[in-house]
């Protein structure tokens, strides 16, 4: 039973969302809400079980003395902090927060916009000068292949700017344009109707219970 | 080859940071040319008619807000000034303060009231499963707002909205990747028949090619996107989006710079590697 209940299920939620698209039947559409709704809470209760599973690995290098526990301590403390940030101000526990301003700014927001923005965005803008070094070191033509990448790449790059238009003579949007309707469009489909019909031939196997490999076997 | 990968790269982080902050600190600013996939977009807000309602979904977080911030801002403003009622969406955790942010600074220079011509609805956990039950669904999805809590059958704007995306008349999303256009097109577009645009970094642009101009009517490719994007709505809102509007600007003039150090760069590397090349082969000769 332990095997035959959850393939059972997979089964019935399977054919209950393909009937809901082939089908005008309301039952059909509320199974399918219904079933979304289920997987919506399971993807939410996910969260709380990642939270758990990083407290508890968190947890383990601090008290092991890891050289890592600092960023550990830090990260425990900016989580449940920011967690308790966003419930009081959200059940208004200290009563109606603000930091006034523009929009009354909140406690939560004003950490989210001056800490947690600038954060992501350095660690993003770093990618500017990994991406010229390695334009550098491993941009080479060593073969026919390696090549046309290289000619791609720097079309890509030339097209995309507007010096780049400027200094091309506005041919530069031009060779971009064929390239991107033409050579990656035809590219981008061939993969995607692969890929599709794959993930179709995966699916069908999963309803009919023929492929198994989630239940770990 | 020896000489290339000895070089010491800290030399090229130097060059590029000082070329970046220079020119920023200059601010060069130029007019950039249309585009098809730009005037589509525009096109299609222009062509509904006055009270039509959009959802406008922000799937995008901090780390892509460079290229996307200033779209959505154009599109916020471009929705409001043609008078369309704007639902609020989306499928990352990190975008509904954006949401918030823009509209309350948007949104009063149009008198666009909450929860009549716009309403936020908030995070949706799920990625695509998430988009197909929004579709499916607008009540399941969101039985109340994410800024006053206020239960779905209370807000005027959702009035009209029923289930499959009925009085939905179109889908707008700031895409940064997984999940964003494809999930919708995949989720929603394909199955509603609901006509979508989006916004996207430069990384997801090229993926939308094959989906131009039948699953996605319209699109704004990276920051060049948006910048061709902010000058059309410059235009109608008459200087509304004139501070993003030479922001961009002058951004896409630094880009290209940098994107002139990389090709140099390349061809550099390539002499230098050629050069090498030819002598081992004298030498073993």
């Amino acid at each position: 039973m332990k095997r035959e209940i959850p393939i059972l299920l997979t089964v019935l939620s399977g054919l209950a969302i393909i009937w809901s698209f082939f089908s005008s039947y309301p039952v059909a559409d509320a199974a399918n809400t219904e079933l979304l709704q289920w997987a919506l809470i399971f993807f939410s209760v996910a969260f709380i079980l990642g939270i758990a599973n990083l407290v508890r690995v968190s947890l383990k290098q601090i008290s092991s003395g890891h050289s890592d526990s600092i960023y550990k301590i830090v990260l425990l403390v900016v989580l449940f902090g920011y967690l308790f940030i966003g419930l009081a101000e959200h059940h208004e526990w200290f009563g109606a927060s603000s930091l006034g301003g523009e929009g009354s700014v909140t406690v939560k927001d004003w950490v989210y916009s001056k800490m947690f923005i600038p954060l992501q965005a350095t660690m993003f803008s770093l990618l500017a000068f990994f991406i010229a070094s390695a334009t550098f070191r491993a941009f080479r033509a060593r073969s026919l292949e390696s090549t046309l990448l290289l000619v791609a790449g720097t079309i890509v790059m030339l097209g995309q700017v507007p010096l780049g238009e400027e200094i091309t003579g506005g041919y530069a949007p031009r060779w971009l344009g064929f390239l991107m309707v033409y050579i990656n469009a035809a590219g981008q489909k061939a993969i995607i109707i692969g890929a599709t019909l794959g993930v179709l031939a995966t699916g069908l196997r999963i309803v009919l219970g023929i492929e198994r490999s989630y239940l770990s076997e | 080859m020896a000489a290339i990968q000895d070089f010491d790269r800290r030399w090229i982080f130097l060059v590029m940071g000082v070329l970046v902050t220079t020119l920023y600190a200059l601010g060069i600013a130029k007019e950039l040319t249309r585009s098809e996939y730009v005037d589509s977009y525009y096109a299609t807000i222009e062509a509904l008619p006055e009270g039509s309602v959009v959802m406008l979904s922000a799937d995008f977080d901090p780390a892509s807000a460079a290229e996307l911030l200033p779209a959505y801002t154009a599109t916020i403003h471009h929705l409001l000034k043609r008078r369309l009622k704007v639902i609020n969406v989306a499928t990352w955790p990190a975008a509904p303060p954006y949401t918030r942010g823009e509209f309350n600074q948007i949104a009063p220079l149009y008198d666009a009231v909450y929860g009549e011509a716009w309403v936020s609805m908030g995070f949706l956990p799920g990625d695509d499963v998430a988009m197909g039950n929004i579709g499916q669904s607008m009540r399941s999805a969101f039985p109340e707002d994410d800024v006053t809590d206020t239960p779905y059958d209370e807000l005027p704007i959702l009035a009209d909205v029923g289930d499959n995306m009925e009085g939905i008349d179109l889908l707008i999303t700031m895409s940064a990747g997984y999940p964003g256009i494809l999930e919708w097109i995949a989720q929603v577009g394909g199955r509603y028949d609901v006509p979508i645009l989006a916004a996207t970094t430069a990384v997801q642009t090229p993926d939308l090619f094959a989906f131009y101009p039948t699953q996605c009517v319209g699109f704004l490719g990276a920051a060049t996107g948006a910048t061709r994007y902010l000058q059309l709505v410059d235009e109608l809102t008459e200087g509304a989006v004139e501070e993003p509007k030479l922001k961009n600007q002058k951004r896409m003039m630094v880009q290209s710079w940098a994107h002139m150090f990389m090709i140099a760069l390349i061809v550099i590397g390539n002499v230098i590697y050629f050069m090498g090349r030819s002598r081992e082969r004298r030498a073993t000769a």
